[in-house]
């Protein structure tokens, strides 16, 4: 069984799939039901792993391999030469990154509930979605996380060119042709390692680039690896996104149904750093250190540039867009960082923006199907009307501008605790973004939560969160404070794998 | 007789104190719908058990020794960061005082805030303060202090903002939180520093490397004053003040606890709480000493003319504040903490006691106020009592402390600040019996208001106060023994123990200058023997500077918040024109590009295979060329 467990976690929404193929299109409990039901599943076996994990057993055990793809026929010289096999595994990065995207499924699943139309294909494209998400954490080598790649664009871009807002084919298509572009830099990159290596699995990657007198198929000489760790960089930038590449999420942020945003903003975008620091930290380590400083200011000015400009949105969605975009930044300055605190601060800043971010989204859900705008002017004294709702978004508005006792205050201050041990300059510089981001969240939300009711939220009869929605809300409030107060639920798992980068980096 | 082990088994259930408090929050929280009026009740019984506590760890604290416990909390590579707590002199008393304070602030919100329909959330609020506070006092490292410091930052943004409909409220949470944060981000770079040149967030760790000499001077130097600009933030002292008076929004007995009592005298506990590393750096204790001086004087004089009661005693608390600040900064370890003590008791007494008025009256304008002296019997009295307290009127708790600071200033030879203080002192003892009697004596102006004494739940706290007002003052003394002093400094290696300095004639010099403050006050707002006019009145240019207090956040708005929105506004375009522009240009050549090729889809077989075969032939070149697949 565990040979093969994670082929049934990464495939297990499929049976979901299966069981909405026989409800009727017009059954829309039942659907809903189904695809709540579709996710856990990939839920069940993702808590088993950590519970595995927590138990002080390896994780190792847990990894597969197949053959699969053969190019060319090298076997006298190399069996593995220009073959990429089917091949999962799981670390404790991997796992963290799966369990995220196993709890937004199923969460952002019940979130769904507001969908208003064809639930049976959006059930459907949403579990195919979550494949390819927990595909891409898993998979060991490039050609496979390609794969699983491309397939989480093809059901977003439906989600969100279908069930969207006014205009949604517009965002659509801009995230389509942004991450085409991506994927096509990306593309080239593992087309190059492939012909040159001759692999494209991760590990094998890693010791062949790296070391020192190691005969390649085709040797790649210095300039060509920072070429291909600066397309890494515009391919997984584009998805993370790092300025000035940014422009595509804004649309979708604001366009895509909030549910898909909650899967949008904490899982995929996340795919970026995951990328950045699986394949460009992982496979060019030395590479990466010389560019440290230049990923460091990168982001600074995704820091600052996204506060900046959140300052000034109306609406409240572009508001979480750019500060999405912030918060993104912190992850590049703890990468640049090349420390240990800089580097798990970046990855508690991937998890804990990705909760944070899920539970704005949700909440937003929740109050435009009862108020119908996210205009900040428009809104104001939501406190009174619904008092729950408001509550849980000031909580979250203060997880998100890094509130201590919440996951944000961790990842930024470790984050900064690295970047002032690396570069103190651009850190005192990036300090300048704490101050920001509070300026900015307490502006959107005290702008919607305080004050007098206005007209638009009193003129209907508005009633405060009902218990379904509180679920979500609540499970990942819960996880939020649970990370601020028992940082070690993240950080034991993350030991392993930091060190292992840093030792990659000789640093 | 206790033995040692009881003593030790005080303390080490201090950490329960903060819990109590949290688990009102959580409960109020949870079943504050269900409770309604009831909610009341658990905090104030919830918080009575977090003073108990406190007495029974403070009794236990100076019968034994330090105590401190703690455990792993988070690891980085090989660095352990710790989570615990820690029970020493300052700390023990900074538990009495602050869960005293938050009992009786409990107990009077409960007559105060009876028509509130919201009360339960008032109530949890109130314990997510005081646990936020409790935890930031026994904090046994930097880090951890750090946490709670923001937490009661959070504290305060929700109770000043608790008539959240109210745009003033709004406003003046917005403020506190931003401005707060803006020290705070000092604090958290200076705690980064200090982590990097030390190995650790724990406060005697870093005392001994500061003492074995493991950080270069400027390093103390630089980290003493970050970690001052995040006291100067919390307690209000110049430049980042505006947002204290502007608390005043929230409701009076959240500015007795938080605005007067304990988290404004946050940034006095955490410069104290760090006293070993300022005391390695003369640069830093002089900023310190100056800003403190600074601060006491540019509020006392805003004080002078202000109408509103709250923003009065606002400003004194400022002033106040400053004047700790000025005793840390001299030397006068003890004269800051003992003035935190006595302070935290007199002004608290004077919010709650205004709260009283404000509660009898319905106006917090003190010019439309008068002749309450004879019908509120029980708050006119306490509130003299906290008003010669404050003034530093002898055998009152204000002049014990006070002296100290002002023999404190005079001792480290510093004559300016020495002489600020004094005017400070004057000015002091003139605001505030301006306010006594323009509140308790002649007539009432405000019309068609049933003046009554306020319910007994509020009464008795402040009674208990006005006792504390009194007596308190009398831990300290020149007369009967410094018993704080010698407390306090007993067995740290890095304070001088106590000794009485100063020469006797600061205190009659001390007691003249409030007395004649007070008699100035009296001839002109009581006697009416001095016109009010005879500085300048209303419309002069003292006034109006004074009034509008001296154009700070005017001129804040016209530089930093101007700024910010121009910095934004500038992004914005070159967001929208430039990065976008970009892209849609590259769209747009692309789409040129896909029509100029759409001109070869002529539909003719024959140009399709020319092309093909063109195509081929390009690539065989480039194989030819380049040597091959692989070179």
């Amino acid at each position: 069984m565990k040979e093969v467990l994670l082929t049934i976690l990464v495939f297990s929404p499929l049976l979901g799939m299966a069981a909405l193929l026989l409800v009727h299109g017009t059954q829309e409990r039942r659907i809903k039901w189904v695809g709540i039901l579709g996710t856990l599943p990939a839920l069940s076996i993702s808590l088993y792993l950590y519970g595995h994990y927590l138990a002080g057993h390896s994780l190792n055990v847990f990894s597969e391999k197949a053959g699969w793809i053969r190019f060319g026929d090298f076997q006298q010289i190399d069996p593995k030469l220009f073959t990429v096999d089917y091949e999962l595994s799981v670390d404790g990065f991997s796992l963290l990154m799966v369990l995220l995207t196993t709890v937004l499924s199923t969460l952002a699943a019940v979130a769904s509930i507001h969908i208003k139309k064809e639930w049976k294909g959006y059930y459907l494209l949403f579990l195919l979605l979550e494949i390819g998400m927990l595909g891409v954490f898993l998979a060991q080598n490039l050609v496979l996380f390609f794969i699983f790649f491309e397939i989480t664009l093809i059901p977003a871009f439906f989600l969100i060119g279908k069930w969207g807002y006014a205009q949604k084919e517009r965002a659509a298509f801009s995230f389509l042709i942004y991450n085409g572009f991506g994927s096509a830099v990306l593309l080239l990159v593992i087309i190059t390692l492939l012909a040159r290596a001759g692999t494209t699995n991760i590990e094998a990657l890693k010791y062949l680039i790296n070391t020192e007198g190691v005969p390649l198929v085709s040797p790649i000489p210095s300039s060509m690896k920072y070429g291909m760790l600066i397309a890494l960089l515009i391919a997984f930038g584009v998805k993370l996104p790092i300025f000035p590449l940014h422009t595509w999420m804004l649309r979708v942020h604001v366009q895509a149904p909030p549910s898909i945003v909650m899967l949008h903003a904490g899982v995929l975008l996340k795919i970026g750093a995951f990328g950045i620091i699986r394949f460009g930290l992982g496979i060019f380590p030395d590479q990466f250190k010389d560019l440290s400083v230049l990923i460091i200011v990168l982001g600074v000015i995704n820091l600052l540039y996204g506060a900046f400009l959140a300052f000034i949105q109306q609406d409240f969605k572009m508001v979480l867009a750019y500060s999405s975009i912030s918060h993104m930044g912190i992850v590049l300055m703890g990468l640049g960082s090349l420390n240990e605190a800089g580097l798990q601060g970046a990855i508690f800043q991937v998890v804990s923006h990705g909760l944070i971010a899920a539970l704005l989204f949700c909440l937003v859900g929740i109050f435009y199907e009862r108020v119908k705008t996210t205009s900040i002017k428009d809104l104001g004294g939501l406190s009174s009307v619904m008092p729950i709702t408001a509550g849980f978004l000031l909580a979250s508005a203060m997880a998100s501008l890094g509130l201590p006792g919440m996951s944000g205050f961790i990842s930024e201050f470790m984050a900064f605790l690295g970047l002032f041990k690396a570069d103190p300059i651009l850190a005192a510089i990036g300090t300048l973004g704490i101050i920001l981001t509070a300026v900015y969240l307490l502006r959107a939300a005290m702008g919607m939560i305080f004050g007098k009711p206005k007209l638009q939220v009193n003129s209907e009869a508005v009633r405060d969160m009902e218990t379904a929605e509180m679920v979500p809300v609540f499970i990942l409030l819960a996880f939020i404070i649970l990370i601020g107060v028992y940082p070690a639920v993240l950080s034991n798992p993350l030991a392993d794998t930091i060190q292992n980068i840093l030792s990659g980096s000789g640093g | 007789m206790l033995d040692k082990g009881d003593e030790d088994a005080m303390m080490e259930i201090a950490w329960i104190i903060p819990l109590f408090p949290l688990l009102s929050f959580l409960l109020l929280l949870a079943a504050g719908r269900v409770l309604k009026e009831k909610s009341a009740y658990i905090g104030i019984l919830l918080t009575l058990c977090s003073f108990l506590f406190s007495v029974l760890v403070l009794w236990g604290r100076i019968r034994g020794d330090t105590y401190k416990a703690e455990a792993d909390w988070l690891n980085i590579g090989e660095a352990h960061i710790k989570a615990g707590f820690e029970v020493n002199q300052l700390n023990a008393l900074m538990l009495v005082i602050v869960s005293l304070v938050s009992f009786l602030v409990h107990l009077y919100s409960k007559g105060y805030m009876q028509r509130e329909d919201r009360l339960p959330v008032f109530y949890a609020y109130l314990g997510l303060f005081t646990f936020a506070m409790l935890g930031l006092v026994i904090s046994p490292n930097l880090l951890q202090l750090y946490i709670f410091w923001e937490l009661v930052g959070l504290g305060s943004f929700l109770l000043i903002g608790f008539y959240f409909y109210k745009e003033e409220a709004k406003a003046a949470a917005k403020k506190a939180f931003i401005m707060t944060r803006i020290g705070d981000v000092g604090l958290f770079i200076g705690m980064i520093l200090l982590f990097w040149k030390t190995g650790s967030f724990d406060f005697q760790v870093i005392f001994q490397e500061v003492e074995g000499g493991g950080i270069t001077q400027s390093m103390i130097t630089l980290t003493a004053i970050l970690i001052f600009i995040g006291a100067m933030g919390k307690s209000g002292q110049f430049p980042l003040h505006t947002w204290l008076p502007d608390a005043m929004e929230g409701p009076t007995p959240v500015s007795a606890l938080i605005h007067a009592a304990t988290m404004v005298a946050a940034g006095v506990y955490l410069v104290a709480a760090m006293y070993p590393l300022f005391l390695a750096s003369t640069s830093a204790m002089l900023i310190v000493a100056s800003i403190g001086g600074l601060t006491a004087i540019f509020a006392a004089s805003i004080g002078l003319v202000q109408r509103d009661i709250k923003r009065i005693l606002a400003y004194s608390t400022v002033s106040q504040l400053g004047y700790m600040m000025l005793a840390l900064g001299t030397g006068g370890y003890t004269a800051g903490v003992f003035h935190l003590m006595t302070h935290a008791f007199f002004k608290a007494l004077l919010f709650l006691a205004a709260g009283s008025v404000i509660h009898a009256v319905h106006t917090q304008d003190v010019e439309e106020m008068g002749g309450l002296w004879k019908k509120l019997r029980i708050t006119g009295p306490v509130f003299l009592i906290g008003t010669l307290a404050i003034s530093g009127v002898p055998l009152f708790s204000g002049f014990f402390s006070k002296d100290e600071i002002l023999s404190s200033a005079w001792e480290n030879g510093n004559y300016v600040l020495f002489g600020l203080a004094v005017i400070a002192a004057f000015f002091t003892a003139f605001y505030m019996f301006r306010l006594f009697f323009l509140v308790f004596s002649g007539r009432l102006k405000k019309q068609g208001v049933l003046v009554h004494e306020s319910p007994r739940s509020m009464t008795f706290p402040m009674i208990i106060l006005a006792v504390l007002a009194v007596i308190s003052g009398y831990i300290n003394t020149p007369w009967f023994g410094t018993f704080l002093g010698s407390w306090l400094t007993e067995g740290n290696p890095y304070l001088e123990p106590e000794h009485r300095s100063g020469p006797v004639w600061i205190m009659g010099a001390a007691t003249l200058v409030s007395l004649a403050g007070i008699a100035l006050a009296y001839l002109i707002y009581r006697r009416n023997s001095i016109s009010r006019e005879w500085l300048g009145g209303e419309g002069s240019f003292l006034h109006t500077v004074l009034y509008n207090k001296y154009y700070v956040d005017e001129f804040y708005q016209g530089t930093i918040v101007w700024l910010t929105g121009f910095v934004s506004i500038f992004l914005s375009y070159i967001d929208r024109f430039i990065v976008e522009g970009l892209v849609n240009g590259i769209a747009a050549s692309i789409h040129k590009l896909g029509r100029l090729l759409s001109r070869f889809q002529t539909g003719q077989t024959q140009h399709y295979g020319a092309i093909a075969f063109l195509g081929l032939a390009v690539l065989v070149i480039i194989f030819a060329l380049t040597g091959g697949m692989f070179g």
